[in-house]
């Protein structure tokens, strides 16, 4: 991502190069905060109020920054992205209801800010220490909502937790 | 400041491999991609600086174009990485690699101009996964 500083060059040391790599997952919601009357909710929301949800085809965009291996020629915890990606987000997320996913610790309601901000709190965790970098998550072609590492340390950490985390049955009774 | 960035295509052939390693290291790591094989990539030169007073460009785009069809895609269009490319002799043709020798190819020719530098390599290998190269490097970096 484009930093303020310059970045640091020199003739030897190994190039650090960032990769991103995207998905996509269809998920269920409906914005809605429970602290909120039912006509606030309504004004606030509009048509993401709608009682029975509605859904969207999420693209998640996710870069991670390393040095480049002089073995592979690849960024170190590259090859291991898809697979992080795959077991801890599209798993827990793909043809799913964000509603029962997200906890009020996470955010007041199933925002695409607070579901990039809860995206990033488990890359985080999954991934080797610092090496991501920048999230991008696409609500529709033209809504995208990006969230890099200083934006995250700005957050609150609310610890993460889901219904499933807790043992407890996850998607439609 | 402001930044422009030129899109330029070109489409090549490469194939994994570490030679320092045996065929079985190198099929267990790289899969498929040790099978020779090739992509459109797509190309993004991204030049930063302040726009002239006189012309109210950061750079002449239709000079970046040249330069950049000089330097990277007669280099590499419609080639085989591994063999055609002397870089490549030494280091595995990943989208990692590309985009620092790209990086390196543009900065010599960029070096010296008033008002503008290189900022941004992005190497897209397909439509869902692309590299970014900024010019840094880890380890005894020194600014210049």
């Amino acid at each position: 991502m484009p930093r303020e500083s310059e970045p640091e060059r020199s003739a030897g040391g190994v190039p650090v190069v960032e990769i991103t790599r995207s998905y996509g997952f269809s998920a269920a919601h409906r914005l809605h905060n429970p602290r909120f009357s039912l006509a606030d909710n309504a004004r606030i929301y509009g048509r993401c109020n709608n009682p029975n949800g509605h859904g969207h085809t999420y693209r998640l965009e996710v870069t991670i920054r390393g040095p480049v291996s002089p073995e592979t020629g690849w960024v170190e915890a590259g090859p291991a992205l898809d697979a992080v990606v795959r077991t801890q987000v599209l798993r827990r997320f793909d043809r799913m209801t964000l509603d029962h996913l997200i906890t009020p610790t996470d955010g007041p309601t199933s925002t695409s800010e607070v579901l990039v901000a809860l995206l990033w709190r488990i890359l985080d965790g999954a991934l080797p220490a610092g090496r991501l970098c920048h999230l991008r998550l696409e609500e529709t072609p033209n809504n995208f909502f990006d969230l890099d590492r200083d934006g995250a340390d700005g957050l609150a950490r609310p610890v993460f937790t889901t219904p499933a985390d807790r043992g407890q049955k996850v998607g439609p009774a | 400041m402001i930044q422009v960035t030129k899109r330029v295509e070109f489409c090549a052939a490469h194939r994994y491999a570490n030679p320092r390693w045996s065929e079985e290291e190198n099929r267990r790591v790289f899969g498929k991609c040790g099978n020779v094989h090739g992509h459109n990539y797509i190309l993004e030169v991204t030049v930063e600086g302040e726009p002239s007073p006189d012309t109210g460009m950061v750079m002449d785009l239709k000079a970046l174009k040249d330069l950049i069809i000089e330097a990277v895609v007669d280099r590499f269009d419609h080639k085989d990485l591994n063999q055609d490319v002397p870089y490549f002799k030494e280091k595995n043709p990943t989208p990692e690699n590309l985009a620092v020798v790209i990086w390196e190819l543009l900065e010599a020719r960029l070096e010296g101009r008033q008002g503008h530098r290189l900022h941004r390599i992005r190497l897209h290998e397909n439509g869902s996964f692309f590299v970014d190269y900024y010019g840094e490097h880890a380890g005894h970096a020194e600014r210049i």
